[in-house]
């Protein structure tokens, strides 16, 4: 009954030939998602939330702030208070809708039902993070659109281009972190450890990150290990003012953070002063000239940097497992 | 061209080893049963035929393309039962067909399949409020989708009343006469036995017997097995039985009533006329064929020492 081991035996490993990848299959996929996880009460709960505290946010803003609308800077109080909030809040809704992405499935076993259809598994994880992405860009839309009528409605109107600028680039980061958390979620089959993995990256970029910045100048300025910094010099009211920064690698490291690149991009799209006023003061500790990496394109491509990378990781290694 | 080749796979998980040089075909338009204890490896099979797990070593090819490089195109025309799967709770019975449908690319009507498994009620219900056996039938009217050219239905019958596991192999059958190739795993016989045209045996990770249900059947029964009940137990009427030539084995079954059981190929007359010659006396006796049930022991358990 057994034929020879040796003949036509072709012994390939555990390795796979790499999937390929289908836009319908891709768009079958992130449609289920989208029905699936657009149902989900958690994530409601969490959106329902971060509206709340936009449009109380925002409401408190303008209805306070009435000197601020005489001035006509409303919109840039408005904009760099909600880029605030969304800052911190946007991470977390993305992370809480896209933990279970994969490793939920593989785990109750709901993925053999996907992967049982004619979808690659390369198909499968493009799908969810289409389909997560378009289910936050909706709930931000949203929290935006309702906001947006609570200041109108106080207001009687603000400045449209720099709100949509801001959703376009909340967008986004919401994206780069779908990325994460989906990728994360695609490398283990277990919700807990996906789950300690999406804190993990909370911890990092809300603490850690945060952080780092002091961490580098207190290193810097006991001259620890290779840390040190850096002399400026810049006129500051027609005199010579000598000012210590760290070098330009720390400032690259700090920068890498998705929330502070969604900060940079911010000035690209919208014209807020104290956003713009925050770049200025950057630019006088270089001489005046930014280094391209703290320029506002290059925070872009940071922001770009966090949605492609790390499903690329992941479309690389799920091809290779076994579920 | 058979629609299944799995030829010398092994597959290992880390130490533990779940196939071990493994080889069958399964023929294009058979219903092939796939049996074997839990554990014994066939949803470690069946994860390989749709590339969900990749194998150590060893080829398979599902209708004439490799498992692996091949997959979209093997599962665009297989439809799949699978086991240990979960339905997606807050998704209709409609919409995880009009994903099926939209995801093999055809345009099947979710109402007309839901009514073959018998589910058509519950079409608008969320699957999260479905019990085990109502997502059998919805993952059944899945596997439906696109008339495929293969079936593989693991442990299909899981959750099933009676009625319900009937119902099933009733759709094994017309899917059959469709022309369609049905890969069947269980590990209860009887469900194999009604609509299966060859059966493969699984023990621990290797095939153990692949044959027709009446060629298994006739492998395992080396005669059939008389019951005699008789007045009293004789040592030297037992000892007169078992030199028939053909009688292979002869146990004392029970003390009270004395009873033997006596393996026989040939007349069984020979045995009662050899018992009475011996003055004892012939109370009852029976004869039974051996059960699929034993065919199916004697081969997943190991040889016992009788």
């Amino acid at each position: 009954m057994n034929t020879e081991t040796e003949a036509g035996t072709t012994d390939r490993g555990t390795t796979a030939p790499s999937s390929s990848i289908n836009p319908e299959s891709v768009r079958t996929v992130a449609k289920k998602d989208f029905q699936d996880s657009v149902r989900s009460w958690l994530f409601w709960g969490l959106s329902v939330f971060f509206f709340t505290l936009l449009v109380a946010t925002t409401g408190a803003v303008s209805y306070f702030g009435e000197d601020l609308a005489a001035q006509g800077a409303t919109t840039d109080v408005l904009v760099g208070f909600v880029s605030e909030i969304t800052r911190l809040v946007i991470p977390l809704i993305a992370l809480v809708l896209g933990w279970k992405a994969i490793a939920g499935e593989r785990e109750s076993g709901s993925i053999k039902i996907l992967l049982s259809l004619p979808h690659s598994r390369k198909d499968v994880l493009l799908g969810k993070l289409l389909g997560r992405s378009a289910v936050l860009s909706l709930s931000l839309t949203l929290g935006f659109v309702l906001a947006a009528a609570v200041v109108a409605a106080l207001l009687g109107g603000f400045d449209v281009v720099d709100y949509v600028g801001l959703l376009a680039v909340s967008i986004v980061y919401g994206i780069a972190y779908t990325s994460i958390a989906v990728s994360l979620s695609s490398l283990t089959r277990s919700t807990t450890i996906a789950g300690a993995a999406m804190f993990g990256v909370f911890v990092l970029f809300y603490v850690v990150w945060n952080t780092l910045s002091d961490m580098f100048m207190l290193l810097a300025e006991r001259d620890v290990l290779f840390f040190d910094t850096v002399t400026a010099t810049t006129e500051f009211d027609g005199e010579e003012v000598a000012i210590e920064r760290l070098p330009e690698w720390a400032y690259f490291i700090v920068n890498l953070d998705p929330g502070e690149a969604y900060g940079r991009v911010l000035t690209l799209v919208t014209d807020v002063d104290t956003i713009e006023l925050q770049a200025e003061l950057d630019a006088e500790l270089f001489g005046g000239e930014l280094p391209f990496f703290l320029q506002d394109w290059f925070a872009l491509l940071i922001l770009v940097f966090w949605v492609v990378v790390p499903i690329a990781v992941a479309l690389y290694r799920f091809d290779r497992v076994d579920l | 061209m058979p629609a299944i080749t799995v030829d010398g796979l092994t597959k290992s998980y880390g130490e533990t080893l779940a196939l071990e040089d493994l080889s069958f075909q399964v023929e294009d338009g058979e219903v092939f049963g796939f049996l074997g204890p839990n554990g014994a490896g066939k949803s470690t099979t069946i994860n390989v035929l749709l590339d969900f797990v990749r194998p150590t070593a060893g080829r398979v090819e599902v209708l004439g393309l490799d498992a692996q490089t091949h997959s979209r195109e093997i599962r665009s025309r297989t439809g799949v039962l699978p086991e240990g799967y979960r339905t997606y709770d807050r998704l209709t019975a409609r919409q995880h067909l009009e994903f099926a449908i939209d995801s093999k690319g055809v345009d099947d009507d979710p109402e007309r399949l839901l009514e073959r498994v018998d589910l058509a009620d519950a079409i608008d219900k969320k699957a999260g409020g479905y019990s085990k056996g109502m997502a059998q039938r919805l993952m059944l009217a899945m596997a439906l989708v696109g008339e495929p050219d293969l079936l593989i239905l693991d442990e299909p019958s899981t959750g099933l009343d009676p009625n319900g596991a009937r119902e099933m192999r009733e759709i094994v059958r017309e899917e059959s006469e469709r022309g369609a190739t049905v890969f069947f795993s269980s590990h209860i016989m009887e469900q194999v036995e009604a609509v299966c045209d060859r059966v493969g045996i699984l023990r621990d990770g290797e095939m153990v017997a692949v044959d027709s249900v009446a060629g298994l059947r006739e492998s395992v029964s080396d005669g059939t097995v008389l019951r005699v009940t008789v007045d009293r137990l004789d040592e030297d009427a037992i000892g007169s039985v078992r030199s028939l030539p053909d009688v292979s084995e002869v146990l004392v079954e029970e003390e009270t009533p004395p009873t033997l059981a006596i393996r026989v190929e040939g007349s069984k007359t020979d045995v009662l006329a050899a018992l009475e010659d011996q003055g004892l006396e012939v109370r009852d006796f029976s004869t039974s064929e051996a059960s699929l049930e034993d065919v199916f022991q004697s081969y997943t358990t190991e040889v016992d020492a009788r």
